[in-house]
């Protein structure tokens, strides 16, 4: 509906110079608050007029002096004529100019152009077209606008994190892996050997039990152990037990799956992994498993840094088990709002 | 390599060596005064019934036992040299191991047998008996601490109160001491020890179990000064 209208006011645009008698004829009916009806019909019979006597200059010029005897009254014939037809052009010229501003521009400089003119419709409540269409008009605004930032952002960061789930569509055009994923495993290890020279409390041993995907075993200081399984750079899994707690299974491997007996680790283990999804950064990955191991290591006096909200150690039998992602800051699970 | 950090409730963990090195945690070892114009008994269940309203769960019970030593006379040179005490304690929280210490000297960690050798040891160290200092009652455990509340008796009578606090996440012990004494406060309120000598000396090295018993026998022989002072009077 919306659209019928506008694509109609919109060929109204820039059309011939009748455009006026078109909207006449299209509705004759219909009063338009603002606009002087009476005036644009003058109007169109001042132009037909202006047309005529412009006509007739030229037919005078193009006849020439003729029909006259003498020289002379030839010449004064023909000016005579001649003022006279311009005299009528510059008259039906003034005429016209008079009735343009009695018609009024009721929807030149709208930023809807003609679709502007539905703001004149007096039956609100029946059709309520113009409100839809201010709607739709700042909807399809912000969305293009959203659009725009998002394949912005999604140009930046891919969000893949694994193969598989490009799923089957990857199946159908063969795509190359995203190449965070490829990286070789001499790349990976330089990474971490670099992280593990930054922060002298932290040490980080690096495994790869299960083919190239590493699992790194974090020690932060004699507070806690970390487990931390990557996929290329990416950190996929990240357990966090006490200081003296088992990390391995029967078998000498280290055991990713089972968690940590005390609460207050169990609790680190739950922000490890909301730290996971919050550094995200895919072009660089180093850069957020260098971010990850620095929020971990602020850790490091997680028995003795007070909460910084309500100043005291303990909240339900547990120490500030949170960090600001930014300030890193200790606080309280519920103090951290 | 075998860690059990949380026992089952009501239930000894055994366990395979008797080096309990595997898990220590930082420790307070305190005295409670008893009520005024209370029992020790009514004080332990004034204690337990503030933890059980904290939310902590009952979870067995534990014993700690200390013998003294003498060391016997004949193994003395000079005649004006009094003999050291040996304390030789079990913590039944370390059912496999035996403590054999000196005041302020080193602590000696054991297998149970210990006990064995000590009697074939009697010429070099009397049992002094009538000294034999324990302290029973209930583990109670909250989030991840430990608490024990102990009647110290020695002999037939009740002669006070002992409480341990334990944190079991945390190895080093001055990292969680803030920690321990706003939870003792608690509960405890103003019989809030203050630091123990042990935790000054530490720094930060790892916790051993040697340093609980350490302050278990400060502890018994505080408690057996107080009640040593009538009794000398009587002689």
């Amino acid at each position: 509906m919306i659209e019928d209208v506008s694509s109609d006011a919109c060929s109204d645009v820039d059309t011939s110079p009748c455009w006026a008698t078109q909207i006449i004829l299209q509705e004759p009916t219909q009063q338009l608050p603002g606009v002087n009806l009476e005036a644009f019909s003058q109007a169109i019979t001042a132009i037909q007029a202006l047309r005529s006597s412009v006509t007739r200059v030229f037919d005078c010029l193009k006849d020439g002096m003729r029909n006259k005897e003498t020289l002379e009254g030839r010449e004064k014939g023909f000016v005579a004529a001649f003022q006279e037809s311009l005299h009528s052009v510059s008259r039906d010229l003034g005429e016209l100019e008079r009735l343009s501003n009695l018609v009024g521009k009721p929807s030149e400089n709208h930023p809807l152009h003609n679709s502007g003119l539905l703001s004149l419709d007096p039956v609100q409540d029946k059709t309520p077209l113009y409100s839809q269409l201010l709607q739709a008009y700042k909807w399809s605004n912000k969305l293009q606008y959203h659009a725009g930032l998002a394949s912005g952002l999604l140009n930046q960061q891919s969000l893949k994190r694994s193969a598989n789930q490009m799923g089957v569509s990857a199946k159908r055009r063969p795509k190359a892996q995203p190449t965070t994923l490829v990286l070789p495993p001499q790349y990976v290890d330089d990474v971490i050997n670099r992280i593990d020279r930054m922060f002298p409390e932290m040490s980080i041993q690096l495994s790869r039990p299960n083919g190239t995907s590493a699992m790194l075993l974090v020690t932060l200081g004699k507070v806690l152990k970390v487990i931390v399984v990557m996929r290329s750079l990416f950190i996929d899994r990240t357990i966090v037990k006490g200081y003296n707690e088992n990390v391995y299974t029967e078998d000498g491997k280290l055991d990713i799956w089972s968690k940590s007996n005390y609460q207050v680790f169990q609790k680190v283990t739950d922000h490890a992994t909301t730290a996971l999804l919050h550094y995200q950064l895919p072009q660089m990955p180093d850069v957020v498993v260098r971010s990850f191991m620095t929020w971990l290591r602020s850790y490091i006096k997680l028995f003795q840094a007070p909460c910084q909200r309500c100043g005291k150690f303990l909240q339900d039998g547990l120490p500030p088990t949170w960090r600001d992602f930014r300030t890193l800051e200790a606080f309280h699970d519920t103090c951290r709002q | 390599m075998q860690q059990v950090p949380l026992p089952p409730p009501g239930a000894v963990p055994p366990r395979p060596s008797a080096r309990p090195s595997a898990d220590a945690h930082p420790r307070s070892v305190a005295q409670v005064p008893v009520a005024e114009g209370k029992s020790v008994q009514q004080t332990v269940e004034l204690l337990t019934r503030k933890l059980e309203l904290l939310g902590a769960e009952k979870q067995g019970t534990f014993c700690v036992d200390c013998e003294t030593y003498h060391t016997a006379a004949s193994t003395m040179g000079n005649q004006g040299q009094t003999g050291k005490l040996m304390y030789v304690m079990h913590n039944s929280e370390y059912p496999l191991s035996c403590f054999a210490l000196f005041e302020n000297g080193p602590c000696l960690i054991a297998d149970a047998n210990f006990d064995i050798l000590m009697v074939k040891l009697k010429g070099f160290f009397q049992n002094a008996k009538a000294n034999k200092i324990e302290s029973r009652g209930t583990r109670y455990q909250y989030c991840d601490f430990l608490v024990k509340v102990g009647t110290v008796t020695m002999g037939p009578s009740a002669r006070g109160i002992s409480v341990e606090v334990e944190y079991c996440p945390c190895v080093i012990a001055n990292d969680c001491w803030n920690l321990l004494m706003e939870f003792m406060q608690s509960f405890m309120g103003s019989h809030t020890p203050g630091i123990p000598s042990v935790f000054g000396t530490k720094h930060d090295s790892v916790y051993s179990p040697a340093d609980t018993v350490v302050q278990y026998m400060e502890l018994f022989n505080k408690i057996r000064k107080q009640q040593q002072v009538p009794v000398a009077g009587i002689r």
